[in-house]
């Protein structure tokens, strides 16, 4: 090997090297001091419109009522950097105290050893009562469990399913807001015309390595037709249910009513009046209003439902806590983490987030808000139906069966039963694997 | 007294040397620290079933990773999309820069204009315009179907389909890249004496046997230069990929590139990440190696 050609390797491979990205961070690590009091830090990503200021008004007033303990905040631009940022303190051994996380992280976090029940707080001393249990959302309470039933979480930003939709279309055409799967797929029918170039929806299906809003639309009709994504531990959405809801996005697609895209694409084809729905959770309500700039009035109802009633799909994280916290950092975090689910805190930050309470002891002080803003009770009522994902650790690579299973079978034409089939063992294999 | 002669050269040489490693020891520090580490870190790691979150987890699996590799479809696919990717890019891309090059030497009317236009998009940012590109491939309101439709021809699904995505992004590549290959072209036409151009046409050669026997031959070690350079621009291709479809649809546009991406970053598969790196690793360097053995045979200097 010459000279030369040593230098066009090294050159490649330093390239190579450029690719890969590489993350860092510059974690401060949490401290308690003699005189008793103890500094936490809080990792999140409430970084955007209107979550900064609720986030920092909400700490600061935890600060000032908490003499004893001072929260910092370490924001990060998204949850991708959240994630990145949290995965490289964790390696790094310089974890925060606590942090936002999805159910999937938390299980790869628990996997290692990077975070601690809370069990011991939740129903210690300082823990909840029973009646504030059972007042919180059932579907949020069961989000907080990571198989092996041990409580890692605690629920934080918290959202769920709507239908948006163009009331002013519906209303010229004499059609009424849909209430069940079979309604809709009639309603969207009867708005697409291809000379109008007018459809019922945009969605997007996602991509084997990410879910999209059509990927959680898919478990939020094999949900309202009696399915689940898992029973006892296995991988079951190749079940009847799971292909009645298959055919019902197959149906649309194939005339016309339905279409795929990315980034977003139910609420650019509704801002655009292409579109006359758009099913995405409650935290899209002011991006797609901001779409629509008031060309017509959006409607918001609940997800249509099925022959087993609603079905949805929990969404947004839940806090977790590092386990290389101390003791005293350990029992400061949990008192910010109940303080912040608290009706007054949760209700606080819903109103000011468009996020839903956790709590249901929330409803009466967020009575006034409901009135002037119905959306958010539509929402909140929903959550009684919204499950979470499964909190399996191969699940991030699991969910990304269900896009690749809806994008074989709308573009491919593939059989529904045997591409569920083919799709559910695959999502098992990640599941074992992760497991 | 003199000194030993012999030994004073040595001493000098001694010298010498050690005043040069001195000046390189910056990038060499650079290079160590940033590159070669990494990199013998990453071939290690490859070996393991690596827990990076806690690394006292981590399980030693020797060659398991990569036997995991080769026996996965996905690997293979990825390595098809890939290769597909390169031949869309790097042959097409060379001949279509070559043939604008030799258009952009003639005086023809606006040339500075063309030339600018097809350097423009080499020096903008990849990010912001595939997002606008993204536009461009919309089935429902991007400008290419418009074009299409007005053209009476059927729309396409562009990004959207999984038989026209990938095409979608070497389209994109090529208008994208193409000007960095445009001006290389250029310098080394305009690096041809005229003198030897001049010769052949009073030998009474035609405007086709001037390019094919004069030009060419002494084009040879820019067109090497611009293929290295292709293929390894080609093999390492991301952001497009990331940007305009994630690898989707159906994996139709996941390169081995992305493939490391989504291993490394997504699924936080450390072990198989860096088994793939090494063997993206290997393939690159062979290829590289395969191109120089060729073209030196082919290469003519001036």
């Amino acid at each position: 090997m010459n000279t030369k050609t040593v230098a066009v390797m090294a050159a490649a491979s330093l390239l190579t090297a450029g690719a890969a990205g590489c993350g860092g961070t510059q974690g401060s690590s949490a401290a308690s001091t003699s005189s008793g009091h103890v500094n936490i830090t809080f990792m999140e990503a409430m970084s955007s419109g209107t979550l900064a200021p609720a986030m920092e008004h909400l700490t600061s007033e935890f600060n000032r009522t908490h003499k004893n303990i001072t929260v910092t905040l370490e924001v990060q631009a998204s949850y991708s950097t959240l994630e990145a940022k949290e995965q490289a303190s964790i390696a790094a051994g310089n974890p925060p105290t606590i942090g936002q996380a999805y159910e999937d992280w938390a299980a790869t976090y628990a996997k290692s050893g990077a975070i601690v029940p809370l069990a011991s707080y939740v129903h210690g001393s300082n823990g909840v009562s029973s009646t504030y249990i059972s007042s919180m959302y059932k579907g949020v309470w069961k989000d907080q469990f990571l198989p092996g039933g041990k409580l890692y979480m605690w629920p934080f930003n918290k959202s769920d399913f709507v239908m948006y939709y163009n009331a002013n279309r519906l209303q010229q055409q004499h059609l009424a807001v849909p209430t069940t799967w079979t309604q809709f797929m009639s309603v969207t029918h009867s708005l697409t015309s291809s000379s109008h170039g007018t459809w019922g929806f945009s969605m997007d299906p996602g991509t084997s390595s990410s879910a999209a809003n059509g990927t959680y639309l898919y478990v939020a009709l094999l949900r309202a037709y009696g399915g689940n994504l898992m029973v006892n531990g296995r991988v079951a959405f190749a079940s009847q249910a799971g292909v009645r809801a298959m055919n019902v996005l197959k149906t649309m697609y194939d005339n016309g009513s339905m279409k795929l895209g990315t980034n977003y694409p139910g609420q650019t084809a509704l801002g655009a009046e292409h579109g006359a729905f758009d099913l995405s959770t409650i935290a899209s309500y002011y991006y797609n209003n901001e779409a629509i700039a008031g060309k017509f009035t959006m409607g918001v109802a609940a997800l249509p439902k099925g022959p087993a009633g609603e079905g949805n799909v929990l969404q947004g994280t839940n806090i977790v806590m590092f386990s290389k916290a101390t003791s005293a950092e350990r029992s400061a975090a949990w008192t910010f983490m109940k303080w912040l689910t608290e009706p007054q805190q949760t209700a606080y930050w819903a109103e000011h987030t468009g996020y839903l309470p956790v709590t249901t002891q929330a409803n009466p002080l967020m009575a006034t808000y409901f009135a002037s803003h119905p959306y958010q009770k539509i929402a909140a009522e929903s959550l009684q139906y919204a499950l979470p994902a499964p909190a399996e650790p191969g699940w991030t690579e699991g969910i990304g069966t269900i896009a690749t299973a809806i994008q074989e079978v709308l573009l491919q034409n593939k059989p529904v039963q045997q591409v569920l089939t083919q799709e559910q063992a695959a999502a098992q294999t990640y599941v074992n694997q992760g497991g | 007294m003199s000194q030993n002669p012999s030994a004073q050269f040595v001493r000098r040489r001694m010298r010498e040397y050690f005043t040069a490693y001195l000046y390189l020891t910056p990038s060499g520090l650079v290079f160590l620290v940033f590159t070669l580490l990494p990199a013998l870190f990453v071939l290690y790691i490859s070996l393991f079933n690596w827990n990076f979150l806690n690394e006292s987890l981590s399980r030693w699996v020797g060659l398991g990773n990569y036997r995991d590799l080769v026996t996965s479809g996905q690997f293979w696919h990825s390595l098809l999309i890939t290769a597909y990717f390169l031949i869309g890019t790097v042959p097409v891309g060379v001949i279509l820069a070559l043939v604008i090059a030799m258009f952009l030497m003639d005086q023809v009317p606006g040339r500075a204009l063309v030339r600018l236009a097809v350097f423009a998009p080499y020096v903008t940012p990849v990010v912001a315009t595939s997002i606008i590109w993204l536009w461009i491939f919309n089935p429902e309101y991007g400008l290419l179907n418009a074009l299409l439709h007005l053209l009476h021809l059927p729309e396409l699904g562009w990004l959207q389909s999984p038989h026209w995505a990938l095409i979608g992004i070497i389209i994109f590549t090529l208008w994208h890249s193409l000007g960095f290959s445009v001006i290389i072209f250029l310098a080394g036409l305009s690096g041809i004496s005229t003198e030897l151009r001049e010769a052949s046409r009073i030998d009474g050669a035609t405007r086709l046997q001037e390019l094919r026997h004069v030009v060419w031959p002494l084009l040879s070690p820019i067109t090497l230069f611009v293929l290295v350079i292709s293929t390894i621009g080609a093999l390492q291709a991301f952001t497009q990929f990331y940007t305009m479809t994630a690898g989707g649809p159906l994996a139709s546009t996941t390169t081995t590139s992305y493939l490391l991406y989504t291993l490394a970053f997504i699924f936080y598969n450390t072990g198989h990440a860096a088994a793939l790196a090494v063997i993206l690793f290997l393939i690159i360097g062979g290829l590289t190696l395969v191109q120089m053995g060729v073209s030196r045979r082919r290469t003519f200097y001036q």
